[in-house]
């Protein structure tokens, strides 16, 4: 063990040496604390500007007059993403999500205004936060100065002197691996710093703030160990360099790229405007509300005369209108409900294939564990999304049902012609302010970790399979010295 | 052209240079394929949708035209528009994988409808697409380096520098020769597959004519930077570093940077404000009297000044005259917001007259009309058709005119033109600019090193 720690000293001490390898680790320590700074101001700035927007909606709504419950129904509200914790760390799919839903009566609406779509086209080239640092350029940098780290020494002859000197295969490239992976810790610590941080300052959960540190430094040693064997297993330099920059752009920048394009063919999604036409045809398919033979409105009608054991609708103890929007709101909205599952379900699909492709990349399971451990990946947002529409929903048939009791059938039927009619129409503003606030929840810790859990152990085995190779390349030492 | 040849034929029977060259020919094929389908389902996505939506105005007219009121149906219709992807948009795909490229709208408010986002998976957008401009811009220089940074150190570790030097007569007209072949075998593996999906996709001429244009500045910097390091007299593992690093500085590390310094500096929160203030003007109708909101209207409507005056009963015309107003109420904010997505991409282009990453991908995502201003101008064209669709409805509304099913057909169809993309010239003066820099600052070292 003494050994390997004098190994590692020695080559660290060349490392220092090399203006080329230091400048380059404290370049990117540097680039890892702005990512790191700018990142936590950035979601710090948009976790303010939600809140404060969220904030007005909830009073824009409160602040109605007294009005028709209907009329607000069509005012509608807002639901806006609250900011995760970690977004700082891994901001995950966040520019590519729309942040703000406009909810109403009738319709689901899209949420708009993402941040891909309102950025110039560098947003493409990645998104400065530690993950992509961590994910992307620290690996680059690590294979920089860790290429020539054996196979330099094999070069220059000193190899075969401290094999010789009887230090063994595994003990020196244990001793490297050390080194290198010293500079690894050293060019993420500002990432770290910055998980610690979120954990203690309660944007995030210590579960989740522990399995991203433990993912990052899997992901980084199995790169370390990977350098390390290379370096080992070739005669030069130059060829450690150029088959690890080739391995780095295959797994981190093309089979990432490629992933999509095969998951795209594998599961289309429809468009939007597909879908809002499949709903419209298929309302129309379980009842016309605007044609007044409609069977299926007639044998609801039949039904609610038959709950209430009256005979006619002007009977009726409530208002029939607010009944029939109640009744209309449950169809639209189960169709909604369909087409949102179809569309995530196909999403989900495309989601197993890429994942899939960390056979061959480390990178996506890296990705797939940062982002579900900072809830900025798809579930999160297709969670965020399916609360929306339970408030959306909920909100929409409270108002309805007040509609039924509140409203009389005669003002109901009257108000678009008389004016009295429409003010007796309209209902106390006390109403809305008693409605429920947009309160999304976050999922457990135990769903977060358990969705965590397959990607952690594909890095795992990644981090085997590396040591395994290391553990080769360093019996192959020994037989050459032998 | 001896020398060429010679080249050309050791390069041939060099076999790491040969797969080199063939596997970004591969990849770019790849990619050149994968763009063609990917606008292929676009195209068969907006084909798709013209016989749906014939079906839906057909069954809207089915009941509306019993009542014949056009306030039903101009407030139950809906009209397409479609953004088809350019006869370049194959090699640039940009941000029609992140915006709808097929958006329906009505004559109600527009600042509602206009930000609608499409159904897509957030997480395959995330990675960006596998297009040509992405081998382009993000493979190719890695070729650059492998193919370049052992001009002559390679040569010389292999101590054949001499002896290959003596030989060749003129050693500058063989290193010329040298980068020549090897230059020209890289723009051959890009250009061939482009060229073929340019074919393809029926790609105008002067297009595929700037993209090789593109192609060749932007590999003529690469190379260059590579031949200025190469020319150093240090080892080839020092030279791959300094190249590789160079490379992850300017693909990598620079837009990232650039693109937080842009987004803080020009930040857009006028996009959630105007759906807020949007909403809620257009609902204040309901609680103010109804002449205030036509006084409003009037003011920039004076045409319909003299129809019938309101009752107290319901009217249609008030109904979207307090839309139109809950629009213009939101105008400032519609402006500002569609100024600040236009400034963040000038911006962006400033830094691409010295970032020639930068510059290689904005000036294919320009051609292609495929980038935020093709954005912003599909929305303008929307917008425009919004208007003509407010302008085919009012004299309906406002004269009382029953609105037939002949009627229906009569509305404007929307008018699709795919953008016709835009000549990058100052991107392009960018790149040649960095190239002749890096020439420059290569010779003026060179000849202080008296190399």
């Amino acid at each position: 063990m003494s050994v390997m720690i004098s190994v590692a000293r020695n080559a660290l001490r060349h490392l220092l040496r090399s203006r080329i390898a230091l400048t380059g680790v404290v370049l990117v320590a540097l680039l890892t604390l702005a990512a790191a700074v700018t990142s936590r101001a950035y979601q710090a700035d948009q976790a303010g500007l939600r809140d404060r927007l969220q904030h007005a909606a909830d009073q824009d709504f409160a602040a109605q007059p007294n009005r028709h419950p209907h009329r607000v129904v069509h005012f509608g509200h807002f639901a806006i993403r609250p900011a995760s914790g970690l977004a700082a760390m891994d901001p995950g799919v966040e520019a590519f999500t729309g942040n703000m839903i406009f909810l109403e009566g009738h319709r689901q609406n899209s949420a708009n205004f993402g941040d891909a779509r309102q950025s110039s086209l560098l947003v493409r080239f990645g998104q400065l936060s530690p993950a992509l640092v961590l994910q992307v350029i620290a690996p680059l940098l690590l294979v920089f100065i860790g290429a020539g780290m054996v196979a330099g020494e094999r070069e220059r002859g000193t190899l075969r002197q401290s094999l010789l000197a009887g230090v063994s295969g595994g003990t020196l490239l244990g001793g490297k691996a050390l080194a290198l992976g010293f500079a690894g810790l050293i060019i993420s610590a500002p990432a770290f710093g910055l998980l610690l941080w979120v954990g203690v300052n309660g944007g995030a959960r210590a579960s989740a703030v522990a399995l991203s540190a433990l993912g990052y430094v899997a992901y980084l040693a199995f790169w370390t160990l990977l350098i390390v064997a290379v370096s080992a297993m070739v005669q030069r330099s130059r060829t450690a360099l150029i088959a690890l920059v080739g391995a780095w752009a295959f797994s981190v920048v093309l089979v990432p790229r490629l992933a999509p394009e095969v998951a795209a063919g594998l599961a289309p999604l429809p468009t939007r405007v597909e879908t809002d036409i499949a709903v419209q045809r298929d309302l129309r398919a379980m009842g016309d509300s605007h044609n007044p033979n409609d069977p299926y409105f007639a044998a609801f009608k039949q039904k609610t005369l038959k709950q209430y054991g009256v005979s006619r609708v002007e009977d009726l103890p409530v208002n029939y209108r607010g009944l029939l929007a109640i009744e209309g709101e449950k169809l639209t909205s189960s169709l909604f409900d369909r087409y949102a599952d179809q569309a995530f379900g196909a999403m989900a699909a495309q989601g197993r294939v890429m994942d899939a492709l960390a056979v061959v990349s480390p990178t996506i399971a890296i990705r797939r564990l940062s982002m579900t451990l900072a809830e900025t990946d798809l579930s999160a947002y297709r969670r965020f999304l399916e609360q929306a529409e339970a408030y959306r929903y909920d909100l929409v048939q409270r108002l309805n049902r007040l509609q039924a009791t509140a409203v009389t059938a005669e003002d109901d039927a009257a108000k678009s012609k008389s004016a009295a009619a429409e003010s007796r129409s309209r209902i106390s503003a006390d109403h809305w302010r008693s409605m429920p606030h947009f309160a999304p929840d976050r999922p457990s810790a135990g769903e977060v970790t358990g969705r965590a859990l397959p990607s952690l152990i594909v890095l795992l085995l990644w981090l085997a399979a590396g040591a395994l190779l290391a553990a080769r390349a360093g019996r192959r030492l020994n037989r050459s010295a032998a | 052209m001896n020398a060429l040849f010679r080249e050309a034929r050791f390069l041939l029977g060099l076999k790491s240079a040969v797969a080199a060259i063939l596997c970004l020919f591969l990849l770019s094929a790849v990619a050149v394929g994968a763009g063609l389908v990917e606008v292929a389902r676009q195209q068969a996505t907006i084909a798709r949708i013209a016989p749906q939506q014939a079906a839906d105005v057909a069954a809207i007219a089915d009941w509306a035209s019993r009542e014949k009121d056009p306030g039903n149906a101009a407030y139950y219709t809906f009209h397409a528009t479609w953004d088809p992807p350019s006869d370049l948009a194959f090699a640039a795909i940009g941000t029609r994988d992140v915006s709808p490229y097929v958006l329906r709208v009505r004559a109600l408010g527009l600042e509602a409808q206009l930000y609608e986002g499409e159904i897509g998976n957030p997480e395959a957008a995330l990675p960006g697409r596998f297009d040509f401009a992405f081998v382009l811009v993000y493979l190719a220089p890695l070729f650059v380096i492998l193919l370049f940074h052992d001009l002559r150190s390679g040569e010389r570790e292999a101590g054949r520098l001499g002896a290959l030097e003596a030989s060749a007569g003129s050693p500058r007209g063989l290193w010329r020769a040298r980068i020549a072949v090897r230059a020209a075998g890289l723009f051959l593996a890009l250009a061939v597959p482009f060229l073929i999906g340019a074919a393809v996709a029926g790609t105008a001429l002067w297009k595929t004519g700037s993209v090789l244009l593109i192609v060749l500045a932007y590999l003529a910097f690469w190379i260059t930077l590579s031949v200025v390091v190469a020319r150093a007299k240090r080892g080839s593992l020092a030279n791959a570093m300094t190249l590789a690093a160079a490379w992850m500085t300017l693909t990598l590390i620079v837009p990232a940077i650039g693109h937080v310094v842009i987004n803080s500096a020009i930040p857009l929160r006028q996009g959630m404000e105007l759906g807020q203030r949007q909403r809620t003007a257009v609902h204040r109708a309901w609680d103010i009297p109804k002449s205030q909101t036509m006084d409003a209207f009037f003011r920039t409507h004076p045409e319909w000044k003299d129809t019938a005056p309101l009752t107290e009963a319901f009217h249609w015309k008030w109904y979207f005259a307090f839309h139109q107003v809950g629009d213009e109420s939101a105008a400032d904010l519609a402006r500002a917001y569609r100024a600040g997505v236009l400034k963040r991409a000038a911006w962006s282009e400033r830094l691409g007259l010295v970032t020639p990453g930068v510059a290689a991908q904005l000036a294919l995502h320009r051609l292609a009309g495929a980038d935020p201003s093709a954005q912003i101008a599909y929305q303008d064209r929307i917008r425009a058709f919004h208007g003509a669709l407010r302008g085919f409805y009012y004299p309906y509304l406002f004269r009382d005119r029953p609105f037939g099913r002949d009627d229906f057909a009569r509305a404007p169809v929307y008018q699709a033109a795919p953008d016709p993309g835009g000549w990058p010239g100052g991107l392009l003066l960018g790149l040649v600019g960095m190239t002749a820099l890096v020439a420059a600052v290569g010779a003026w070292w060179s000849r202080r090193e008296g190399l």
